[in-house]
């Protein structure tokens, strides 16, 4: 099929899915198809591989900056902002040959889990007789894209889950790379020690492609890999032997979906199946994780965010602002800032604060120490950012395999009064992998008929739940292989039909 | 659509004057190494260069003493009575003391900005040199400039400071719309530098108000490296205009321990601290240009120390009162007269048994106190966090040795050597005003002088013994005498020309008036060498001959009947140095030496021979 109509097929999806508010602005049609058409006709267009994302419709989160199209982060306070640059991702995509769909809707600033605190209103996923469904977040809008094939391939971020959840919700491919690979100028920080930029894809070949077009050096990004570090990381892992693969028993949790637990433990069996090896370990500290992520995160936006005033760029509010005494933008990011942006704000500015640093930001940096640790302990190789030695740990294992988070899906109407913690409790899976800045993959694993409900079953829909690959630190091409062999082997068992 | 949105970008791309177009590309595109060319890093150097800095450098001796008059003339216009007197003052100075420490931030000298690659500027039009990460766009990202740690390494070494191999940077969390990011990048919890001292010696203080207790040396507790905020300009009547052009220029934050007792010793530390930045070239400007900001911290205790079970303690330094703080103070004089103003204000409360309130205050220059500003409870949090996009900085030992090998002669050092050696034997006072004249340059200019002396006289220690004394003179007062305010300039009488002029002098070629009318000559721009007036005036002092002595003399003598007698009859023995004036008016330029003019004639008219100077 020609770059022409495959881009045709997805400018077609985008309005026929416009209803589920994936996307918070869209590029000309027009132009998309003139330089499909283009793609098709040069020298390149007719050999381009699988993988690569030449001529093909990529949708970028829009808290990554374009400079032809509006960069909001779903925010009232950059409504109509437009960045005068691109980020540098974003340029290495245009000069792979890809072409911008448009700028996915997300949780503002990336703060949320279901894709529902946007300015410019909720993404919403379609299930059973018309509800309503959360496509998780708070790369909700690049997920749900993808899902419904209104692109080819769609850029996230992840800070602590964000690509990884909703590409679980939404039954697609999400991948967020070691800490420090892909290049996070021009990404709109949240929480800048974590921030990650993801790939969403609807198979891993996709995702891997998007991730070696971007997977480079940039000076521009003070947090980016030098290339003498990467070098040391390309550990050539066999991957073709049998892999020790560890089941983390902490997030065996009480209150995990059923569905969820039987498709791990399937999963598990798949790889087994395969040769390989299964190991049962400990991440004691898993269990404080979240606490800490939910000190860390919010702290570094409370800094990250107090750069919106309304003075340089951005909305500003009606009428004067401020008092004598106070500062001119009071008012201006009262305005500007939804509900749950400013309720992070404030528990970081809390936690940062004198009285209460001491028992809450330091107390979590060190749970993110001992976070990372847990995962050095498992691991057969060790964290090459900590320790220069190639010594592996024999006992080890070389990946984790656990589910990406505790349920499936839920209904929106469910969510809508759920109080905040409840909704912080959707990323307990996927923040440890965040904390200690290590590879993690979602990949969609189709749920087994028998446990299904009879009613979604006979519905015709299909139904995945997320398991999640964690890596050793640079491990991200082993991440990305297992991801592979799992979805071959799921995909072979459910052509068998079992 | 995307036409349309393109469109929209360029648009409010070209409403936007206030990025600089050029800086914008260089942080979107272009990688760091070969930018380099783009920043003229001489555009400020010769801008301070070609501006004299008012009341800058030497007038704060005179401000000091200005200052001293205009006291002593309030205390004779005020005797002791209404107002608190002097006495009464010093009375209650000698129960209360005085504990000071001081924060003083300066501007480093340096191409770039802190963190991106922008061009540091002064005067440039407002907003033209900002990048991205200046005025805090969103996803830009902090970078660096590693070349801005030698002008603050530097100033750390001439301040005695031990260098940390590991340092790294913190956001200070405040609002204000001249602080871009919502927070300012400085260094709290690990800075670069700390633990150093400076020592302040007799040649510091202006005459007369040296304390009895020097050297005074006083501990500097850190210097940390941190970025300045833009600047508000007011438009009246509720206009605030910003330029970014500032925001982000490095500052270095130098801060002492309280261990100053004394307003002057404050203000002459704050001097001395400029004079050392400047001296090893890591500062831009002085301080009344803006480059150098102080805020004082001022307590003040009982001497007997019998209420010391409340004592505060500051950087370690315990049992002090409660202090109080008065922020951005922009002169010596200002640092000076805040903290005795300041100082007043608190032993008044004392001793009316009120208690200090912990709060920062204000000063304006002329006021006669300070102003509350803020008090605890209105203590901004800053809440301090290491910022996770700035990798720590590791400062090799190689590079640390390397600074302080290449430190330029500091002033301490130089002013000793100035006074004790035998090359030089200035007095201090000499040596400290020739350091302090036209940023050093008059100081390279005596020791190209001397150089040459020392040169034209190798064998002659008789000569070389007196040579810098003389060099010293000759270059502060006689040539100092014909500047009159004039801007300094080496080439108005080159080196080599004094040196030739003095050389003549020494070996007692010309006398001193006709030293003193080359010199004179040759700054009026008289482009003979003074080798060649002195031959074509015929200037060469060719000594009379005893016979002629004695007949010049005695014919004066004869003239002079009347005032022959007075001498020896009325023992009017001063009226010979008219007689000795005559004898110089009536023979030819430089022919006559005063002192055998004096011999000559004390013989004749049988006075005692002069006394020997």
């Amino acid at each position: 099929m020609s770059l022409l109509r495959h881009a045709k097929q997805h400018l077609s999806n985008q309005l026929k899915y416009e209803h589920l508010n994936a996307f918070v602005s869209l590029a000309d049609r027009a132009s998309i198809l003139t330089r499909a058409e283009s793609a098709d006709a040069s020298p390149q267009g007719h050999n381009v591989g699988k993988h690569s994302p030449y001529g093909r419709l990529v949708a970028i989160k829009d808290n990554i900056c374009t400079a032809d199209l509006p960069t909001t982060a779903a925010s009232g306070i950059l409504k109509k902002f437009i960045s005068p640059y691109d980020a540098t991702v974003v340029e290495r995509l245009r000069d792979a040959g890809a072409i911008i769909a448009g700028k996915t809707n997300m949780d503002e600033f990336g703060m949320g889990s279901h894709s529902a605190h946007s300015y410019f209103g909720r993404v919403k996923m379609e299930g059973l007789e018309g509800q309503e469904k959360s496509a998780g977040g708070s790369s909700g809008g690049s997920a749900l894209a993808v899902a419904t094939a209104q692109c080819w391939a769609a850029l996230g971020t992840d800070t602590g889950g964000s690509v990884r959840l909703p590409a679980a919700y939404t039954g697609v491919v999400g991948f967020k790379p070691s800490y420090g690979l892909l290049s996070r100028w021009g990404v709109i920080a949240y929480a800048n020690s974590l921030d990650t930029v993801g790939v969403l894809g609807s198979d891993i070949e996709t995702v891997e492609g998007v991730f070696d077009t971007l997977n480079v050096y940039d000076p521009q990004d003070p947090t980016s890999l030098l290339p003498s570090t990467r070098s040391c990381l390309s550990s050539e892992k066999s991957l073709w032997g049998p892999l020790r693969v560890g089941i983390p028993l902490e997030y065996n949790i009480e209150t995990l979906h059923p569905g969820v637990r039987k498709t791990w433990t399937r999963s598990l069996d798949l790889l087994q199946e395969r040769g390989h090896t299964l190991h049962p370990v400990r991440l004691p500290a898993t269990q404080h994780a979240l606490s800490a992520y939910y000190v860390l995160a919010p702290a570094e936006a409370s800094s990250n965010l107090a750069k919106y005033d309304g003075v340089r760029y951005g909305s500003r509010a009606e009428g004067s602002d401020g008092t004598p005494e106070s500062v001119l933008f009071a008012k201006t990011r009262g305005q500007g800032f939804g509900p749950e942006v400013q309720r992070r704000i404030l528990l970081g500015a809390f936690s940062l604060s004198a009285q209460a640093i001491d028992n809450y930001f330091i107390q979590a940096q060190k749970v993110r120490r001992l976070v990372q640790q847990d995962f050095d302990k498992v691991f057969k190789a060790c964290n090459r950012l900590v320790s220069r030695s190639f010594a592996v740990e024999e006992t080890g294992v070389d990946i984790l395999l656990c589910p990406t988070a505790p349920t499936l899906a839920p209904l929106l109407t469910d969510i809508e009064n759920q109080d905040p913690i409840h909704e912080y409790m959707n990323d307990v899976f996927t923040v440890p992998a965040s904390l200690a800045g290590l590879p993690a993959i979602n990949v969609p694993v189709s749920i087994a008929d028998e446990d299904r409900d009879v009613k979604v079953r006979e519905g015709g829909f299909k139904e995945s739940a997320g398991m999640q690959i964690i890596g050793q630190y640079g491990d991200d091409k082993l991440v990305l292989a297992v991801g592979k062999e799992l979805m071959q082997a799921a995909s072979e068992r459910h052509d068998h039909g079992t | 659509m995307l036409a349309h949105n393109t469109r929209t970008a360029f648009a409010i791309f070209s409403k936007r004057p206030y990025i600089c177009q050029s800086c914008l590309r260089r942080v979107g595109k272009v990688p760091l190494a070969s930018t380099r060319a783009l920043a003229a890093t001489s555009v400020r150097a010769l801008q301070t260069d070609s501006e004299p800095l008012p009341n800058d450098g030497a007038p704060f001796r005179k401000l000091l003493k200005d200052a001293a008059k205009q006291k002593k003339k309030q205390d004779r216009a005020t005797p002791s009575s209404s107002k608190p007197s002097s006495k009464g003052k010093d009375a209650r100075l000698e129960k209360w003391e005085l504990t000071v420490g001081i924060e003083i931030h300066a501007e480093l000298n340096t191409a770039r900005k802190l963190f991106s690659s922008a061009a540091t500027s002064i005067n440039e039009t407002p907003n033209t040199h900002v990048s991205l990460f200046d005025i805090a766009f969103p996803g830009s990202q902090p970078h660096f400039q590693k070349e801005t740690l030698i002008p603050a390494l530097r100033a750390a070494l001439a301040l005695n400071c031990e260098i940390q191999h590991k340092s790294s940077f913190d956001r200070k969390h405040y609002f204000y719309q001249d602080q871009p990011a919502g927070y300012q990048i400085t260094q709290y919890y690990e800075p670069f530098a700390r633990n150093g001292s400076i020592t302040l010696y007799p040649h510091d203080f202006p005459a007369g108000a040296c304390p009895e207790n020097v050297p005074i040396t006083i501990g500097i507790k850190q210097i940390q490296m941190e970025q300045d905020t833009a600047k508000t300009v007011l438009q009246p009547p509720h206009t605030h205009l910003l330029d970014f052009n500032r925001v982000s220029h490095p500052l270095i934050e130098i801060i002492t321990l309280p261990q100053i007792h004394d307003p002057t010793t404050a203000a002459v530390l704050v001097r001395k601290i400029q004079t050392i930045l400047k001296t090893v070239n890591a500062v831009t400007a002085g301080m009344e240009m803006g480059g150098l900001r102080a805020d004082v911290n001022v307590s003040v205790r009982e001497r007997n120390g019998s209420s010391t079970e409340h004592g505060q303690s500051y950087h370690g330094v315990t049992g002090l009162g409660q202090r109080t703080e008065i922020k951005n103070l922009a002169s010596v004089k200002a640092v000076e007269d805040a903290i005795v103003a300041e100082r007043d204000r608190q032993i008044d409360i004392l001793e009316s048994g009120a208690i200090v309130e912990g709060e920062t205050r204000g000063w304006t220059l002329g006021s006669k106190s300070t102003k509350r500003l803020r008090g605890k409870e209105g203590e901004i949090d800053y809440r301090y966090m290491p910022d996770p996009d700035i990798a720590p900085v590791v400062i090799g030992d190689d590079l640390v040795n390397h600074l302080r090998h290449t430190l330029p002669m500091l002033s301490d050092d130089c002013v000793n050597t100035l006074v004790d050696s035998e090359n030089y034997g200035l007095t201090s006072k000499d040596a400290s005003t020739l350091f302090l004249f036209d940023d050093g340059d008059r100081l390279d200019y005596y020791f190209d002088v001397v150089e040459h002396l020392r040169h034209t006289f190798p064998g002659h220690p008789d000569i070389l013994a007196r040579v810098g004394r003389v060099a010293g003179n000759w270059v502060l007062m006689e040539l100092g005498g014909l500047l009159k305010g004039e801007e300094w300039s080496e080439n108005r009488v080159s080196s080599v020309q004094l040196a030739s002029i003095i050389a003549h002098l020494l070996r007692k070629q010309i006398t001193s008036r006709t030293a003193k009318l080359l010199l004179s000559l040759k700054f009026d721009g008289d482009a003979r060498s003074a080798e060649q007036i002195i031959a074509d005036e015929d200037m060469l002092l060719r000594p009379l001959s005893r016979q002629e002595y004695l007949d010049l003399a005695q014919k004066l003598l004869d003239e002079k009947a009347d005032m022959v007698k007075d001498i020896v009859e009325k023992q009017q023995h001063k009226k010979v140095k008219w007689f000795v004036g005559q004898m110089m008016a009536r023979s030819a330029q430089g022919t006559v030496e005063p002192d055998s003019a004096e011999a000559v004639l004390r013989e004749l008219l049988q006075l005692a021979p002069m006394e020997q100077k």
